[in-house]
Order: structure tokens, then C-alpha cells, then sequence
């Protein structure tokens, strides 16, 4: 993580001559397979920064380095070619199928056919989808949602070294952003792409950004750290005032929810019988039971009161559980389940859905109180 | 003989302005090379007495006589048609124009003039119905796609604050589409200053008597003066419409 | 109907004058079409980055659509003589108005999300052209040139009065033997084939159309 892929030296950007600059003397390194946001309030110059980067916007003066080598003359189309470019209006070919469309850099570059259609049905596995279904469709057929993980493929497709991405789901629905981004943090994992990654949200950028910089106008860099310690040291005031109030909700992005010591609730599982599940609930300290299937799959909460309501076999009484979390999760979203949750605590589950535990409010204010 | 309507969308001002100016432009170089080619061509004594004033003077005279009366009649026949035809009832009706409008351009003025003629004679009657005839397309087509294209909102609110359906008409569809019937009027005066030259063939008189005889006997000049002369009356008329095009629509469009 | 059938006595005893004709006509369609609409595109292409250079095309083109046919297909004899020359030159400016503001209608219809991505990607300006800007702006340039068709079809009629030959040269001579036997059946004869004509090129613009255009913007 130390090896400098990216590197802008000195570099603006002017409009016209006499008006202030876009970007203003800005030096900035993006270390190889890490995630750098750069994230400010609109019009500080942050897209104007990430269009330097591949040229789209040439700069008035100053030295683009790409892996050591100086990028700043030469063919831009043959530089962009190395790079993929992900953008919030995504820009897929309207006239082109999809397959077509996650094909244009290989082809571009000149890879054979056979490559390319191999690499056509990776890319629509990669970001989940179907290549049977999708690979002869047109963009108009798609949502959203579908086409800015089609926008992600094609840009991943002839393999860059480096990915630009501007405000890449800021037109989705917050959703389907969330699982989005919760895709994308996951195939990172795995790709280890130098991303430089654009937007105006800060909770974004506290989720996605392995560093953050803070831009004020002029794309000068107000701070440039890790998302904790933006967190928990704000440089100056402008900082602060963008983080906005709740820096320690923020922070809860950051964690996970295997970050955190599970409460164990008594359970239940079939056969069982009712005086029984009674008096396993009144040795605990807690009012409610979870019961789990024959999967170990928790599915609903029974409290005293389901109990004695005797029409109802108890594997159907108490209420269902309808959301679980998994150890990757955050502790945002945990915190938001709990909210919604009758119990005022969330299950947590590995993977296959087999019970781990439960997080409670208790716990996680733990959590913050130690971080302190 | 522009069969079809100017620009109806994306007019900006830039678009209005340079309508102002580049018509008035080629009338001032065509009228020069009038100029050029009557003061220095050698005029013989046909040549002369073919472009003699008096004559001329009755042709612009009837040109423009023949262009404003079949304009007024396509005006007073293709707006009430065209507003009648995208009331509620008529759908059907309506979508047969628009689809069969776009053939029709196809059909040459030319034929029409004198399948006019061969059925009433000669005469300014035939020329006028032949011309109005031609020029209902443009008016009839843009009148149609003005009131189709007024926002539906618009009329949606207007009918909730109470407006009685004669009132939508009047205060919100006709207001909100003159703009583009204009352009469709404006197409059709052109249209029909520029047929009326073809007057002449069936004993209408016009400017296309000069430019016809220029052609029988083989005078150069003649057609050519003939020829400008036509063509600078076409721009002006465009260009006046082009006025009344921008001081009568709406103030906030 | 007793007309409609002598109107087809006429035209079948007249086969080679009528396909003479209907050749002419085609002819002046096929020509004006490609050289117009080459020309309109290129201009709309050259120009598309320059708004002042865009409406001033625009106007340009839109004064030729003003100038009366007459005026125009006569006002180049001095220059060219008679016959297919003059006819040709009026008939391409009036073509021009109708493909070069579509053209123009088109490109700047491109969603700039879809320019920017193909810049992005490394596509060279001559390839955003060629791969995006035109294949996109295609079905509203070809719906220039149905508009273009139609117009070259109905003016080209005119095309006799100075020796251009065409299918108006039914409608001259029926006009000349007025009231004669068969003036009106030549009349009508060549009014119709105009329609007829111009039917026939709209299946097969319908048909290019269809070929040429993505399944994915249809």
C-alpha cells in the first residue's frame, strides 16, 4: 500500500484567462490498490480534479504521473484506454448490446475475439449478472440499478490498473445504491483496483474510502487521512462543518458487526414443549426467546405472551423475524435494524443463515463509549 | 416553396435574430445582381419590352394579390380545421392527417395548378383554390402538432381552477401554440407568393410571365431579373413573417 | 371510373414514356438525396461544436427553402443552360434545410453522459463520431431525409418548364393539348406517379430504416 500509482504534481486547471482556477496548484498521490474519495461541497473543482487524471480535461499547468511515467503529453486517447472511467449518467451505448457495450476497450485495444466474448460473460458474472440473460439485451432494458453495474463492467473490462469513478451511483435509488456500494466495497476486495472515487456525501465517502481528501474550492486539499482519523480529528473548522453533526453515528459506518460482542438470547427449537420454553424465558434476563428452525435459522421471537396464547402451535406464535445481519455488515446498518426491530435488537447470522448471536443497544454504545 | 415548417422547436433567440437578418442579406445580393444584370447586360429590344415597368408593376401586383388571398383562405380553413380535429373524438381522424400529411408534401404544385385549371378555366379563382389547396398542409400540420404539444399539466390545472373547455382553448392550448401555427402560416405565405409565380400557366398572370417569356425567347436577363425579382418578394413576405412570428407569441415562451 | 380506366389505357399505351419518366424523376431523387444529404451532414458535423455556426447553416439553408421554385430552377440557366443542370442545383438546395437541421436536431439530442463515457473509454474524436455521435443521431437524420425525399419528389415536377424532363413533362403536355383528347389523363397521369413515386420511396426509407438502425434506439 506504500507504492505511488498516481501522482499529480503541482497541477491547475484555469478557464479562460483572468478567472480564479478550477484547480489550483494541487499535488496528490493515489497509492496502488487503494480506495482515495475525494469528496467537497459542489463546484470545489473535485471532478475537474478526477477528469485531470485521465486527460478529459487537459491541465493549464503541472506533471501527471501515471505507475512513474509522465502522462501529461501524448496520445490522451491511448492513456484513457488504460484506465476506466465510471460516471454518475453512466453513458452506456444506447445502440450497442450489452455485450457490445463491455466489449468497447478490449476491442478498442485490439484483443481477439475469442478473448473478448470470454471476458464479455466474466465481466456480467463479476457484477452479478445473468450472461445468458443479459448479454444480448440493449441498455434501454435495463434499471438503473442494472445499468451502472453494466457501467462498472465495461470499465473493468480490458483489466486498467486504475479506475475512475464520478459520483458512480449518485442517480440510484438509496437502496439500491446501499447494496451498490456494498458490492462494489466486495469485489474491491478481491480486484484491488486503484480507485479514485468522486462525491458529495460524506457518509459515502466514509464507506467507500480506504483515504479520504477533503476539498475546498480551488480543489485545495483541506485533509487528506483515513476515514477514522478525519473522524476523530477534523484538520479545521471547514472540515468539521462538512462532516456535519453525528461525526460518531458516521463512524459506525466504519465498523463492522463482527467488531462487536454478541448478546445471547435463550432459543428455542422444535420439538418443544410450552411449560418448558416458559421456563427457559424466566431464567433469562431477557423478555423475549428466539426460535430457530431445524437450520439453526432464527424465524421468530416469542415472548411470555405468545406463549400462553395457546391457539397457536409456537413455532407460528410471537413475531417473525425479518431481517438479519451477517458479521460483514455495519454498524450503521445494525443500528437501523435495532430502530425498526419490535425487540429493540438485531440477529445476527453467518452466511448460510445459521444463528450467531444478537446485537443489542447496549452493546454497541459500548462500542462508542471505548473508542471515546 | 418550402413545404415545410420552419424549426418548431429550439428556436433560441440567436435562431430569431439570424431569421432577421440572413433573409434581408440574400434580398439586398440578389437585388444587386438585379441591378448589375439590368444596368450592364445588352438589353436588346425584347429584353426591354419583356421587363417593360408597366408590366412588371401589374405582375408584383397580381403575385402579391394572388399570395395574401390564398394565405387568408388557408388561414380561415386550416386553424378551425385543425383545432377541430384534436378534440376529444376525433383521434382517429387526427392521426390519418398526421401520417398522411407527410406523404402529401409529395404531391407537385404544379399538377395541382393545372388540375385546377382543367376544371374551372383560366382565371385568379383557379389559381387561388390550386395555391390553398397546396398550402393547407403546412398550416392544417403545425396546428395539429402545436395544440398536441401543449403541456397536458398545464391543461390538467387549468381544468382544476375551473376552466369551462372553451376557456382551455382560448386562455391556455391557443396561447400556448400560436407560436407554431405561425410558423406553419409563415410556410404557407411563402409557399404561396412563390407558387403564384406559376400563375402564369394557366393565364393567372404573375411574375412567372417574365420569367416565362425570358424562357420563350431566350433571354437571359430577362428570367434572371424575372427570377429576382420573385425571389426577393418571397424573402421579404418571409421576413414580415418572421416579425409577426416573434412580436405575437407569448411573452414568456 | 370511366376516367380512371381511360387513365390507365393512357398510361399503358405510353409504357415507355412512363418509365422514362418515373427513370428521371428516380434520378433526380437518388442524386439530390445522396449529394444533399452528404453535404447536410458533413456541414451539420463541421458545425456542431459552433452554435453561431450552426443557426447560421440553419438560416442559410432555410433562405433556399424560401426562394420560390421557379425563381430557382431558372435563375442558374444563364450559368449551367437547360436540362438536368439547373433542375439538379435547385432541387439539392431546397434538400438541404430538412437533412441539415435534423442533423443538427440529432447531435445535439446525444446524451453528454454518453459522449463523455466514450471519451473516457479512449475513443479518438474521429471514432466518437463515426461510433457514437452519428449511429445515434442516425434515425433522426434519416427522418430529414424521408422529409427531403418527399420535397424532391413534388418540386422535381417542375423540373420541365426549363427542359429537365421528369414526370412533369406529362402534366406540360397535357397542359399544352388542353382541351384535347388525353390532356387530362396526362395530366392526372403524371400528378399520380408523383404520389405514387413518392409512396414507393417511403417503403423504402422505411425499409433502410429498419436495416440500418440499432434495435436498441428504434
Amino acid at each position: 500500500m506504500s507504492e505511488t500509482l498516481i501522482r499529480l504534481e503541482n497541477v491547475s486547471k484555469t478557464y479562460g484567462s483572468g478567472a480564479e482556477p478550477a484547480v489550483r496548484n494541487l499535488t496528490l498521490e493515489v497509492q496502488k490498490g487503494e480506495v482515495l474519495v475525494l469528496v467537497g461541497p459542489s463546484g470545489c473543482g473535485k471532478s475537474t480534479t478526477l477528469r485531470l487524471i485521465n486527460r478529459l480535461i487537459e491541465p493549464t499547468s503541472g506533471r501527471i504521473y501515471l505507475d512513474g511515467e509522465d502522462v501529461t503529453d501524448g496520445d490522451p486517447s491511448e492513456l484513457r484506454r488504460k484506465i476506466g472511467y465510471v460516471i454518475q449518467q453512466v453513458g452506456l451505448f444506447p445502440h450497442r448490446t450489452i455485450a457490445e457495450n463491455i466489449a468497447t476497450v478490449p476491442k478498442l485495444l485490439g484483443w481477439d475475439k475469442a478473448k473478448i466474448e470470454a471476458r464479455i460473460d466474466e465481466m456480467l458474472e463479476l457484477v452479478s449478472m445473468d450472461p445468458e440473460t443479459y448479454r444480448d439485451r440493449y441498455p434501454k432494458e435495463l434499471s438503473g440499478g442494472q445499468a451502472q453495474r453494466i457501467g462498472v463492467a465495461r470499465a473493468l473490462a480490458a483489466d486498467p490498473d486504475v479506475l475512475l469513478m464520478d459520483e458512480p451511483f449518485g442517480a440510484i435509488d438509496p437502496i439500491t445504491r446501499d447494496r451498490l456500494q456494498n458490492e462494489f466495497l466486495r469485489l474491491q476486495q478481491e480486484l484491488k483496483k486503484t480507485i479514485v472515487f468522486v462525491t458529495h456525501d460524506i457518509d459515502e465517502a466514509i464507506k467507500m474510502g480506504n483515504r479520504i481528501a477533503i476539498l475546498r474550492e480551488g480543489s485545495e486539499i483541506a485533509q487528506l487521512d483515513t476515514p477514522e482519523a478525519i473522524l476523530a480529528h477534523p484538520a479545521d473548522e471547514f472540515v468539521e462543518s462538512f462532516l456535519g453533526s453525528g461525526a460518531i453515528l458516521k463512524g459506525l459506518t466504519l465498523k463492522k458487526v463482527r467488531d462487536i460482542e454478541l448478546h445471547q438470547v435463550p432459543t428455542l427449537s422444535s420439538p418443544v414443549m410450552r411449560e418448558q420454553a416458559l421456563e427457559t424465558l424466566r431464567a433469562s434476563d431477557d423478555q423475549v426467546a428466539l426460535f430457530l428452525d431445524a437450520n439453526d435459522k432464527p424465524t421468530r421471537w416469542i415472548d411470555e405472551r405468545a406463549l400462553n396464547r395457546t391457539s397457536q402451535p409456537i413455532e407460528k406464535s410471537g413475531r417473525p423475524v425479518t431481517v438479519d445481519l451477517q458479521p460483514e455488515d455495519t454498524l450503521q446498518d445494525a443500528l437501523t435494524v435495532m430502530l425498526q426491530s419490535s425487540v429493540g435488537m438485531a440477529v445476527v447470522t453467518d452466511r448460510k443463515g445459521k444463528y450467531l448471536g444478537c446485537c443489542t443497544i447496549e452493546s454497541l454504545a459500548k462500542l462508542i463509549m471505548s473508542d471515546g | 416553396m418550402s413545404q415545410i415548417a420552419p424549426s418548431l422547436k429550439n428556436r433560441t433567440p440567436l435562431s430569431e435574430r439570424l431569421d432577421l437578418i440572413v433573409s434581408p442579406i440574400f434580398a439586398i445580393a440578389l437585388a444587386i445582381i438585379g441591378g448589375v444584370v439590368w444596368l450592364y447586360s445588352d438589353l436588346d429590344d425584347t429584353t426591354i419590352s419583356i421587363l417593360a415597368p408597366e408590366k412588371l408593376q401589374r405582375q408584383l401586383v397580381e403575385t402579391i394579390t394572388l399570395g395574401l388571398a390564398s394565405s387568408l383562405l388557408v388561414i380561415a380553413i386550416a386553424v378551425p380545421l385543425g383545432i377541430l380535429v384534436t378534440r376529444k373524438g376525433f383521434p382517429r381522424l387526427k392521426n390519418f392527417l398526421v401520417d398522411t400529411l407527410g406523404l402529401a408534401q409529395a404531391l407537385p404544385a404544379y399538377g395541382l395548378i393545372v388540375i385546377f385549371f382543367s376544371f374551372m378555366g383560366a382565371g385568379i379563382t383557379t389559381v387561388i383554390l390550386a395555391l390553398a389547396t397546396f398550402s393547407l398542409l403546412p398550416v392544417l400540420r403545425n396546428t395539429i402538432v402545436g395544440l398536441e404539444q401543449v403541456d397536458k399539466s398545464v391543461i390538467d390545472a387549468g381544468r382544476g381552477m375551473g376552466y369551462t373547455t372553451r376557456q382551455i382553448l382560448m386562455k391556455i392550448e391557443l396561447p400556448l401554440s400560436v407560436e407554431v401555427i405561425i410558423a406553419g402560416i409563415r410556410t404557407a405565405i411563402v409557399i404561396n407568393v412563390g407558387m403564384s409565380a406559376l400563375a402564369f400557366l394557366v393565364g393567372g398572370g404573375g411574375l412567372g410571365e417574365t420569367i416565362n417569356s425570358g424562357l420563350k425567347l431566350d433571354r437571359a436577363p430577362a428570367i434572371l431579373i424575372g427570377a429576382v425579382l420573385v425571389a426577393i418578394l418571397a424573402l421579404l413576405f418571409d421576413f414580415m413573417s418572421a416579425l409577426a412570428q416573434k412580436y405575437l407569441k407569448p411573452k414568456g415562451l | 371510373m370511366d376516367f380512371l380506366f381511360s387513365l390507365i389505357d393512357f398510361a399503358l399505351a405510353r409504357q415507355v414514356q412512363v418509365l422514362e419518366g418515373l427513370a428521371q424523376h428516380t434520378g433526380y431523387v437518388v442524386t439530390v438525396l445522396v449529394s444533399a444529404g452528404l453535404f447536410a451532414i458533413l456541414t451539420g458535423v463541421v458545425t456542431r461544436r459552433s452554435q453561431l455556426a450552426k443557426e447560421l447553416a440553419l438560416s442559410i439553408a432555410s433562405v433556399f427553402l424560401t426562394i420560390p421554385s421557379l425563381a430557382l430552377f431558372v435563375v442558374f440557366i444563364p450559368l449551367v443552360g437547360l436540362g438536368f443542370a439547373p433542375s439538379f442545383i435547385a432541387l439539392f438546395l431546397y434538400s438541404l434545410l430538412p437533412i441539415l437541421r435534423n442533423t443538427i436536431t440529432g447531435l445535439d439530442g446525444i446524451d453528454p453522459g454518453v459522449l463523455e463515457s466514450a471519451k473516457g473509454m479512449g475513443f479518438s474524436p474521429v471514432q466518437v463520431l463515426l461510433k457514437v455521435e452519428l449511429p445515434l443521431a442516425w434515425p433522426i437524420i434519416l427522418a430529414g431525409i424521408r422529409v427531403s425525399s418527399m420535397l424532391v419528389v413534388g418540386i422535381a415536377a417542375i423540373a420541365t418548364l426549363v427542359a429537365g424532363g421528369g414526370l412533369g413533362d406529362f402534366i406540360k403536355s397535357g397542359l399544352a393539348r388542353l382541351p384535347l383528347p388525353n390532356s387530362l389523363e396526362s395530366i392526372w397521369l403524371g400528378t399520380l406517379l408523383c404520389l405514387v413515386l413518392a409512396l414507393v420511396i417511403d417503403l423504402i426509407l422505411q425499409a433502410l430504416r429498419v436495416a440500418t438502425i440499432s434495435k436498441g434506439i428504434r
